[in-house]
């Protein structure tokens, strides 16, 4: 996919931040052979901007998030591919310059936050030692700015929290913490992984609004990774499918949801609205996912209620249905 | 019409060791559940919806309060016989639940062995409770590994339906399952129901699966039922604050489609040691009064079993617009997935899927 192409939609379009190509990622099997999980990824980021991307579990979500940091999951490994930050292969980089990086310029922010935490140090330590690290700054001054933070994630009481452990706080609190480390050394590019999956609806949408502010203030992009279809809908400027380690549709937010045209983001959304009949019509119950590897065709053909001969037979390019809209689909939903 | 179950005044409170603080878990409950009815108990997590559930079961003892099953009481653990196999549960991690050892029809089958069925008898019932689920006979010696997410939590409905239970207590049944799998599983409940009038106890906390599967629902806030009533009424005009709060931060998939609310809640749910005087929810409410922390509401009957404890629900009810959301969003999927000029061709497409 052409960059120029995947950002038509934004006439304004500099140079991307972050821009992925063909990635692919191998898990080693006990037989000798390997699990392709990501199957040639391609997408692009600007800065400042926020990407959604959903699939079910299994599709990939994670490893991709953790390949781009250049930490597949082990023992995958990255066989083929290019993950370019401002120009740079991050794959070329020795593992030093790489180190240098994450947590300054690439940061990320986990699931399950309070098994992220290291148990034996405060949590207000813990955001100072990656400011001192990154920013070479004084520990007197790293531990000021974590305050900062801890404030910026609107944390109650945050001169007390600061020399909390991790199990004294809540789901909700720990994620902001969470999120505080991830953000304090104003990283250009920020990827998170199903990053309130565990808290309540009202904590939720105080953090994303939370993420979202921060994020515009240091104009960071991000890549916004989530099972939860519906928070892509009010929180990014597009969103992508992933599906088997593929992604099979991308949009600016509105064509998404209003001109969804990959039959599986059109199954989403429909098992999403909990209406009987739409998802009767979108989806085949109880098929096996294909997990032969190198098998021809689509990989969704087996699920796609449209599936023809030829998805089957021919894998589908992801080809340019609109601005920036592209879908890997022989026969796109076009209206 | 005797309800099945009837739980009245129900409190629950857990010692720390080494602490003589006390947790307050669940803090006088009172509902009932109609013989086919589902009732849906939605909160955060931390607000005791769980602990609710053990304690009907009998996983726990209650610390005050009355369970009544089928007009028996069942509060203290040596009358809970007369309930056994007739009330079964289902649990969240489908996958967690089963025995990764066990073969599944030895897990379907187990509650049988503890009520000390016979073999042959064992063996009918397995069959049709599979059958009742969808799950072919030739699955049965499989291990849980080889199975799908949502498989899994056939065999763990399968397993709660072999005693032919009346009620089913549903501890977040979908929320470990993708999207096509949780729409798969909540057609499945649903018809069993149809079938059996079995009645559902369907705790969750999410709020679209709530509102799509229940009859009525009741909201839970730091051990209490701040709200409760029809789903369908209590979705589209809810009159307590927490209720509201909880809807607005539903995010639907859809950009134009965010509930508009006045009501915006801050902060965390409250710890459940040392619980405020007043009311629960007053350190988060913007519509607080000086009442509010001085003195618990009382709860207030509104007509058809719509029962609230607020005393300003009335401005509640006036200041948000009655709009279901979840309707909304429902008719506005239809219009957008309705008008695709292809067919699916289900049949054909499973049909060829299956070689």
């Amino acid at each position: 996919m052409q960059v120029v192409a995947e950002h038509a939609a934004r006439p304004d379009a500099t140079e991307p931040l972050l821009a992925v190509r063909n990635l692919r990622v191998e898990f080693p099997t006990a037989l000798g052979d390997s699990r392709v999980v990501l199957r040639g990824i391609s997408f692009s980021l600007l800065p400042g901007e926020i990407v959604g991307l959903v699939g079910e579990s299994g599709a990939g979500k994670t490893t991709l998030a953790r390949s781009l940091l250049g930490l597949p999951p082990v023992p995958g490994r990255i066989t083929a591919g290019e993950v370019l930050f401002r120009g740079t292969d991050l794959r070329a980089l020795p593992e030093r310059d790489l180190r240098r990086m994450r947590g300054k310029d690439l940061s990320m922010v986990v699931p399950n936050p309070r098994g992220e935490l290291n148990p034996l140090l405060t949590v207000g330590e813990q955001i100072a030692v990656v400011a001192q690290v990154h920013l070479g700054i004084s520990r007197k001054k790293a531990r000021e700015k974590a305050l900062d933070m801890l404030k910026a994630v609107q944390i109650p009481d945050p001169r007390r929290r600061f020399d909390a452990y991790a199990h004294q706080l809540s789901g909700g609190m720990a994620q902001r913490v969470v999120i505080a480390m991830a953000l304090v050394c104003s990283p250009s590019l920020v990827i998170s992984d199903d990053a309130t999956s565990g808290l309540d609806v009202t904590v939720q949408s105080q953090i994303l609004d939370l993420i979202r502010a921060l994020a515009e203030k240091q104009r960071s992009a991000m890549l916004f990774i989530t099972r939860d279809v519906g928070i892509t809908a009010h929180f990014c400027d597009r969103v992508a499918v992933i599906y088997a380690g593929q992604i099979m549709e991308v949009a600016p937010r509105h064509a998404f949801f209003f001109e969804p045209s990959h039959p599986y983001t059109i199954m989403l959304l429909a098992a999403f609205s909990h209406s009987p009949e739409l998802r009767h019509r979108w989806t085949v119950p109880d098929v096996k996912r294909r997990t032969v590897e190198g098998a021809a065709g689509c990989s969704y053909a087996d699920r796609c209620p449209l599936a023809q001969e030829r998805c089957r037979t021919v894998e589908p390019p992801l080809a340019q249905l609109g601005p920036g809209h592209f879908s890997k689909c022989h026969f796109p939903v076009v209206r | 019409m005797t309800a099945l179950l009837e739980v009245s005044g129900l409190y629950k409170s857990f010692t720390i060791s080494g602490s003589r603080a006390l947790v307050q878990a669940v803090n006088g409950v009172s509902f009932a559940i109609q013989p086919g009815e589902t009732l849906g108990l939605v909160g955060e997590s931390g607000s005791g919806k769980t602990t609710v559930g053990r304690c009907i079961l009998g996983l726990l003892d209650a610390t005050d309060g009355s369970i009544r099953f089928r007009g028996q009481d069942i509060t203290l653990g040596g009358r809970r016989s007369k309930s056994r196999g007739k009330m079964q549960l289902v649990f969240q991690e489908p996958a967690e639940s089963l025995d990764p050892r066990q073969r599944i029809g030895r897990s379907i089958e187990e509650p049988l062995v503890a009520l000390k069925f016979a073999s042959n008898e064992r063996q009918d019932r397995l069959l049709e409770s599979i059958g009742l689920v969808g799950l072919s006979e030739d699955m049965l010696n499989l291990y849980p590994a080889e199975l799908s997410a949502g498989q899994q939590q056939r065999v763990g409905i399968a397993r709660a339906m072999i005693t032919r239970p009346e009620l089913v207590v549903l501890d977040e049944p979908t929320s470990a399952l993708d999207p096509t799998a949780r729409a798969e599983i909540i057609e499945l409940l649903q018809r069993i129901q149809g079938e059996l009038g079995t009645s559902y106890l369907f705790i969750s906390h999410d709020l679209s699966t709530v509102r799509f599967v229940s009859h009525r629902v009741a909201v839970m806030y730091l051990g209490m039922i701040v709200e409760q009533g029809d789903a369908a009424k209590v979705f589209a005009q809810p009159v307590h604050p927490y209720s509201v709060g909880l809807l607005s931060a539903v995010l639907l998939p859809n950009p134009k489609l965010k509930y508009e609310t006045a009501i915006n809640l801050q902060g965390e749910i409250p710890s459940p040691i040392n619980l405020p005087k007043g009311c629960f929810l007053a350190s988060r409410c913007p519509l607080v009064l000086q009442r509010c922390r001085d003195e618990m509401p009382p709860p207030e009957n509104l007509g058809g079993g719509h029962i609230v404890h607020c005393f300003r629900h009335q401005e509640v009810a006036a200041l948000d617009p009655t709009t279901d959301t979840f309707t909304r969003f429902q008719e506005e999927a239809k219009r957008i997935l309705g008008v695709f000029p292809v067919e699916p061709q289900l049949d054909s497409a499973a049909a060829q899927s299956e070689n």
